[in-house]
């Protein structure tokens, strides 16, 4: 057992559906990790269990070593998918109270209370009802509430769904803050742009069970070569469908993204792309994201 | 007394501690990282419940609601007793002594007070029984009222009017028989034989404290059980329990639960007889009279226990729910022998007889909140059963306790349609 946080051999069943299958990764501090996977992939069920609000048939959960028990979690912030806050209770007092439940004192957690709202925008809302806010907002304060006790782990299920850009890029910059400052990061989306953007390393799980997992750097330059065309008046890029040793791979803003088996010239690629039409983009890049996400699943 | 009066000021004073807000302070020190001991989680989640329930309007405006009912109870009969104007009783002439104590003790018999108003003649007194002046005239031979006695519920001066016409007709009698001053005296200052029953026992009578007690316990198990169990539905469909989970044990997060709202109800009903007994002894009620420790005390301890017992089962019950409308469905068969309990105790007051039934409920967890504390009123119990009864409480409370919390654990994180019970049994 090493540093950081190591799953090793997660395993959950609810009656016939297995959740989490012989699941294993780890993530250290420093670093933000992306946690991706489908829609009942297991990831909340997984981040669940490390804060044992599932029980595992079988599996453990370690950090820096140590089996993480209940003294450990509240050195762990969490924010569940289904965000959890008391609708009408004050700001203020909701976040020094889950501040104190992590053995803060009431002097420390009135402080970082003010400062978290203070960072985020919400100094002037301290008094008023979670209710009150809106849903950015609200999503606000729950990231204060994970944060406002430092903890060394920070777990974040869906931080960003339903935020608008600017919130976005404020609860990301706090992210990667947090990883700077040495904290152990691990966040879910189904945002992959966001992800790309944010994340040093990633992992992703199908079923229950590890697909791939590894720096975003490294999973972007691996594998086969992929081009983008852009050609104008294209709609589909349906053209390169025909092409032998070319996979189509996804049409976005106007351009065409094709994966190039071994041994394929890309020379066959731009004949064909200017027989369609004037090209205007023609270049060599490097997997995104949303493609190790598509083709991890395949 | 003296003990309830300092348990009440503790719970007051800690109450206004923990309602007493502070502002976050903006001046920044470094944070220790020191990491305190667990012990103090269960402190602060009953510390929240407590400071969100007496904060909240609802129990404000109950406690309110409370205190005035309370209070109309207690000031509105002494008011009435104390508004019952004398009765004016006219006598032509100048009325001997014997005649004013004879129409005194017949109004003392009907439970008023006599003025008698002294008439110049028969004119003047019928003239001022007409115009309602006086309530009756006395004479030698007779008593006059303005208009015939009606059946039903007599008034106050029809009542007296009877009485004096009674009392003056038996001196007539006396005095038709030839009897001396002195036997007359005799007859008339005859008091009646002692009535002794064979096995002593306490007087029984309608025991108003019993009463109030008996129905503060069940309007506040209803109430503040029924807060236990949407309480905790709430925490489940704001989904924060995952939230406080993740830093509190489930035991220890509804311990502090269950512990905060009970002080809320014991604040309250502290409140409520403290300021019963105040008002009571302030404006000479006789409501109260006769009240002792021992039934404040029964009322105090069963609505403890009663509370300790049922708080377990309406927690597990709204771990089970998610939405409000599942809560009313639960709500109902739980509440069914609270309200069994309620009405044979009630039953059981207001005819001062306990039956059998009583007798038995008293020794059932479920119902032993009601039936107990009108038995130790009635004086219908002594101390080695009430001790039987809270013990049987106690360690049905401590099994309840663990199997609702089992119950809690396994339930309180599954959403989505109503957890059923055998839900939870297959999940274990």
């Amino acid at each position: 057992m090493g540093d950081g946080l190591e799953l090793s051999g997660l395993t959950r069943r609810f009656g016939d559906l297995t959740a989490l299958d012989d699941l294993s990764f780890s993530a250290h501090g420093g670093q933000v990790l992306g946690f991706l996977g489908p829609n009942g992939a297991g990831k909340t069920t997984t981040m669940r269990a490390i804060f044992g609000l599932v029980e595992l048939d079988s599996g453990s959960v370690t950090w820096n070593g140590a089996t993480v028990g209940p003294e450990q979690r509240r050195r762990f912030g969490y924010m569940p998918e289904e965000r959890g806050l008391y609708p009408g209770m004050r700001i203020g007092e909701q976040l020094t109270y889950i501040g104190r439940l992590h053995a803060m004192s009431h002097g420390d957690a009135q402080r970082a209370t003010t400062e978290w709202l203070e960072q985020l925008g919400l100094a002037e809302r301290v008094d008023d009802k979670v209710e009150s806010l809106s849903h950015g907002n609200q999503q606000r304060v729950q990231l204060a509430a994970a944060l406002l006790h430092e903890p060394d782990v920070l777990i974040l299920d869906e931080p960003l769904a339903g935020l608008d850009p600017p919130g976005i890029d404020a609860i990301g910059r706090v992210l990667t803050e947090q990883a700077r400052a040495g904290r152990c990061v691990i966040f879910s989306s189904h945002q992959l742009d966001q992800v790309e953007d944010l994340c040093e390393t990633v992992t992703i799980i199908d079923h229950g069970r590890l697909v791939v997992t590894g720096r975003v750097d490294d999973l972007a330059t691996h594998g086969a070569r992929r081009l983008t065309v852009r050609v104008d008046h294209d709609v589909d890029g349906a053209w390169v469908r025909d092409l032998p040793g070319v996979s189509f791979s996804e049409f976005t803003a106007g351009a065409v993204r094709v994966v190039l088996d071994d041994g394929v010239d890309t020379d066959v690629v731009l004949d064909r792309a200017r027989r369609v039409g004037r090209v205007s983009e023609f270049s060599l890049v490097r997997r995104r994201l949303s493609e190790v996400f598509r083709e991890a699943l395949q | 007394m003296r003990f309830l009066v300092v348990a009440v000021v503790v719970v007051l004073v800690g109450g206004a501690r923990l309602l007493r807000r502070r502002r976050p302070r903006s001046a920044r020190s470094p944070r220790s990282r020191e990491w305190p001991a667990t012990s103090g989680d269960v402190a602060l989640v009953m510390a929240r419940e407590l400071r969100e329930r007496v904060r909240s309007r609802f129990y404000v405006v109950g406690t309110v609601i409370i205190l005035l009912v309370l209070g109309a109870a207690i000031v509105i009969p002494v008011v009435h007793h104390s508004k019952q104007h004398p009765v004016h009783v006219g006598v032509v002439g100048a009325a001997s002594t014997q005649w004013r104590d004879t129409i005194a003790a017949a109004a003392r018999s009907a439970g008023a007070t006599a003025t008698i108003v002294t008439e110049a003649n028969a004119a003047a007194a019928a003239s001022d029984l007409s115009a309602g002046r006086i309530d009756l005239i006395v004479g030698s031979s007779r008593v006059e009222v303005a208009h015939p006695i009606p059946s039903g519920v007599p008034t106050t001066a029809t009542m007296v009017a009877r009485a004096v016409a009674s009392s003056f007709g038996e001196q007539r009698a006396l005095h038709a028989a030839h009897l001396t001053e002195a036997q007359i005296r005799t007859l008339t200052s005859m008091t009646a034989l002692p009535v002794v029953a064979l096995h002593p026992g306490p007087v029984k009578g309608l025991n108003a404290t019993s009463l109030i007690g008996v129905i503060l316990i069940f309007m506040m198990l209803s109430q503040y059980n029924t807060w236990i169990m949407i309480g905790v539905m709430e925490e489940k469909s704001s989904r924060v329990i995952e939230v406080l989970l993740s830093a509190v044990r489930p035991m220890r997060l509804l311990t502090g639960k269950v512990v905060g709202i009970g002080l809320a109800a014991l604040l309250q009903a502290s409140v409520a007889i403290a300021f019963a007994m105040v008002l009571a002894t302030s404006v000479g009620s006789h409501l109260l009279q006769g009240t002792t420790f021992s039934v404040i005390a029964a009322t105090l301890v069963w609505l403890l226990l009663g509370y300790g017992f049922y708080c377990w089962v309406y927690a597990a019950a709204g771990s089970l729910a998610e939405r409000q409308d599942q809560v009313q469905s639960l709500a109902l068969p739980l509440s069914l022998p609270m309200v069994v309990g309620y009405v044979v105790a009630l039953t059981a007051v207001t005819s001062s007889s306990p039956s059998l039934l009583v007798q038995i409920f008293s020794y059932i967890p479920l119902t032993a909140p009601f039936t107990m504390p009108v038995l130790v009123g009635l004086g219908d119990v002594s101390l080695w059963q009430v001790i039987l009864s809270a013990a049987i409480s106690i360690g049905s409370t401590v099994v309840v306790a663990r199997v609702a919390t089992g119950v809690y654990q396994r339930a309180i994180l599954r959403t989505g349609a109503r957890v059923r019970l055998r839900d939870v049994r297959s999940s274990s």
